[in-house]
């Protein structure tokens, strides 16, 4: 009877013991899961100048590269050095394509016959690796692209048949920017402006590549008897698979883009409730790499008394076609008064919401 | 034991469901901890954790205790906002920073591969006077976000982000030791003037009521925007902040703007108006025609008096 009860106190403890630690281990637990402040996307930054091997590069001496004996300034191949065949003046005064002595040539390219003579005049300062950015990245078959700097243009690439861009920013101070792109599809339908920050190192070129705008999207009516087909339709990158989300209903459908990256989906609306809901789309490219979502649009199921107006639209609010400087200007002078224009999210005076609805709708 | 197991049980599946530190956006100073002395002037970063979160707009209203630390400065250069409703504010008196600002677009996070910290909103210069009247030999300095604090997410919706801050303590001691100066080592090594900008003129009904205006904005990457000023034409040098009413609204002057980072290095941009076209004066050739008919009227009138004079000798 007494063993019974030990044994019982025994498991008693061991249970107050179990307890207790998972109620103190459970915040360890739980920072093991918390995520790393490394946002999610396609997008990867490599950095020719940093001294690490990455991506495309072939070596990378960091703030040697461009000199003499190092990697070159691109990370594209080993620069000029002792033993590659080539006279290099000043660093040497003959190469035989190898680091042998005593065969006319020694192992650090000078002559053997007789004493080097002076150098004349200064030595030639390899000239300072240029600091530059790289975008790469994927948009809409032959569409301009548009290239904000900090919420500015500063320059527009095309995309090719392939939708794949490339572009190359240079005369940059370094720091740290804030860059921004956005594109035009074939029916003249804007892309969200995709947006990126990261800091740029003096004498590096920053390639950045993975920039995957995400599919354009339209509706070919804003409001809709419950039934009828709604055909959701956009342009992306030659066939890929999209990915149509509609909201509140959790609905997922799947559409191919056709050879110039046109997509259609008649969808049927008979599944939705009446009422308000959303849609939205991304592009999957492969088994590992897709685009984030783009333009969330909204449609109404029945009837609407007044068509839903997309609220970019509104934020220009000098209707130039753009959301930019002069948007915000004007914004800035409502600010904390009443405005139905700039007051975007009709709350009845123009404030800090306004700002952000403001902010996801810059074009520059 | 059968009930001790079921209880268990439950125990880890409530502690798996609750969330114990829900995800939230983070705003936090760094360094959060130092000790300074009087004299010393050093520099605390503004920085955000976005922890997943997408988001474009910052409201951040810090409290610092006014009598044993002074707040010198705040500097714009290296932040991800670009965009400022209200550009950083000190009160001394009563220990308050504030400012509202965003990024055009959103702020996600690092990227991977980002070879730096590029989470940075501002820096604040702080300095700790040189006479302090205390009796203790050490004060604590707290510097926090107060709860009026907001971030706000790139939702379209303006949604406010669950917020959590973290705010800094600093050992001000009472005796000097070796003078640090922060602020005034990257003051010196700061010779980059404003990035180049443009200057473009508007006119709008719905602002300055409909009258011509100009708009600049610009960043510093080193120490940050001080202040910007425009000169009209032969005009003074004015402060002033975009959007700017032109003075000369007949659009005749050249307009430059000048943008002054905190180091003193200036970055000036120009607009000259384009030449409107002198209208064709025609009211000379009106001049010249009455002129000319004057002219005729006389020498007719002189050639008739001459005419008759001939004919009154030979009579």
């Amino acid at each position: 009877m007494s063993q019974k009860k030990r044994l019982f106190n025994k498991t008693n403890k061991l249970f107050l013991i179990v307890v207790l630690g998972l109620i103190l281990s459970s915040p360890i637990l739980e920072s093991l899961f918390v995520q790393a402040d490394v946002v999610e996307t396609s997008v990867i930054i490599h950095v020719c100048g940093n001294g690490v091997i990455e991506g495309d590069e072939v070596c990378d001496d960091g703030i040697h590269n461009g000199q003499y004996g190092y990697c070159k300034f691109d990370c594209s191949g080993m620069g000029p050095y002792c033993g590659d065949g080539w006279l290099q003046e000043p660093y040497e005064e003959c190469d035989d394509g190898n680091n042998v002595s005593g065969d006319g040539c020694d192992a650090v390219c000078q002559t053997e016959e007789a004493p080097p003579p002076p150098p004349d005049g200064a030595v030639e300062v390899p000239p300072p690796v240029p600091t530059k950015v790289i975008l790469q990245g994927k948009a809409y078959p032959g569409s301009e692209i548009h290239i904000l700097k900090d919420g500015k243009e500063i320059t527009t690439t095309k995309a090719d048949s392939k939708a794949n861009f490339k572009k190359e920013i240079t005369e940059i101070t370094p720091g740290i920017y804030t860059f921004g792109l956005w594109a035009e599809d074939k029916d003249g339908i804007k892309s969200i402006t995709y947006t990126f920050t990261f800091r740029v190192i003096e004498r590096t070129i920053t390639t950045v590549s993975g920039i995957f705008l995400p599919p354009t999207i339209g509706l070919d009516k804003t409001s809709i008897p419950r039934g009828e087909i709604l055909n959701i339709f956009g342009q992306t990158v030659p066939e890929v698979e999209v990915d149509i989300h509609i909201l509140s209903s959790e609905i997922v459908e799947e559409v191919r883009a056709d050879e110039i990256g046109a997509w259609l989906l008649p969808f049927n609306t008979q599944p939705l409730d009446e009422g308000a809901h959303t849609t939205k789309a991304r592009f999957q490219l492969n088994a590992k790499e897709r685009s984030g979502f783009g333009r969330a649009l909204n449609f109404y199921i029945g009837e609407i008394a007044v068509p839903i107006e997309e609220v970019c639209l509104q934020a220009d609010f000098n209707k130039d076609g753009r959301v930019n400087l002069v948007d915000f200007s004007i914004f800035l002078c409502w600010w904390g008064r009443a405005n139905p224009q700039c007051d975007l999210n009709q709350n009845g005076i123009v404030d800090l919401p306004d700002f952000s609805i403001l902010l996801c709708c810059w074009t520059g | 034991m059968a009930k001790k197991l079921v209880l268990l049980c439950l125990l880890l599946v409530v502690l798996s469901v609750l969330p114990l530190g829900a995800e939230a956006v983070v705003l936090y100073l760094e360094p959060d901890s130092g000790e300074y002395a009087p004299g010393d002037t050093f520099l605390v970063e503004i920085r955000i954790n976005t922890e997943g979160e997408c988001m474009n707009v910052v409201e951040a209203n810090l409290s610092f205790p006014q009598d044993i630390l002074e707040a010198v400065d705040v500097s714009q250069g290296e932040s991800i906002l670009t965009l400022w409703v209200k550009t950083p504010t000190i009160n001394q008196s009563s220990g308050l920073i504030s400012f509202i600002g965003g990024i055009p677009g959103e702020y996600c996070g690092r990227i991977a591969g980002d070879p730096g910290p590029s989470n940075l909103l501002g820096k604040i210069i702080f300095r700790v006077p040189g006479m302090m009247v205390s009796e203790s030999k050490e004060n604590i300095a707290e510097v926090k976000f107060l709860d009026s604090s907001q971030v706000l997410l790139s939702d379209k919706l303006g949604t406010k982000a669950e917020l959590t801050t973290q705010g800094a303590i600093f050992k001000i001691l009472s005796e000097p030791g070796v003078l640090k100066d922060e602020w005034q080592e990257m003051i010196e090594r700061d010779n980059i003037p404003p990035e180049p900008f443009e200057i473009e003129v508007y006119q709008d009904p719905l602002i300055f009521e409909g009258k011509y205006f100009i708009i600049f904005s610009t960043t510093d990457k080193q120490t940050g925007v001080d202040y910007y000023e425009v000169k009209e034409g032969d005009r003074e040098w004015k402060e002033g902040r975009s959007p700017y009413l032109l003075e000369d609204q007949s659009l005749q002057s050249i307009i430059k703007v000048r943008a002054v980072d905190k180091a003193g290095n200036k970055r000036i941009a120009e607009y000259t108006p384009p030449v409107k076209p002198k209208p064709f004066p025609y009211w000379i050739i009106i001049l010249i025609l009455i002129g000319a008919g004057i002219i005729w009227y006389f020498i007719t009138k002189l050639k008739r008096n001459r005419t008759r004079n001939r004919i009154e000798t030979h009579v």
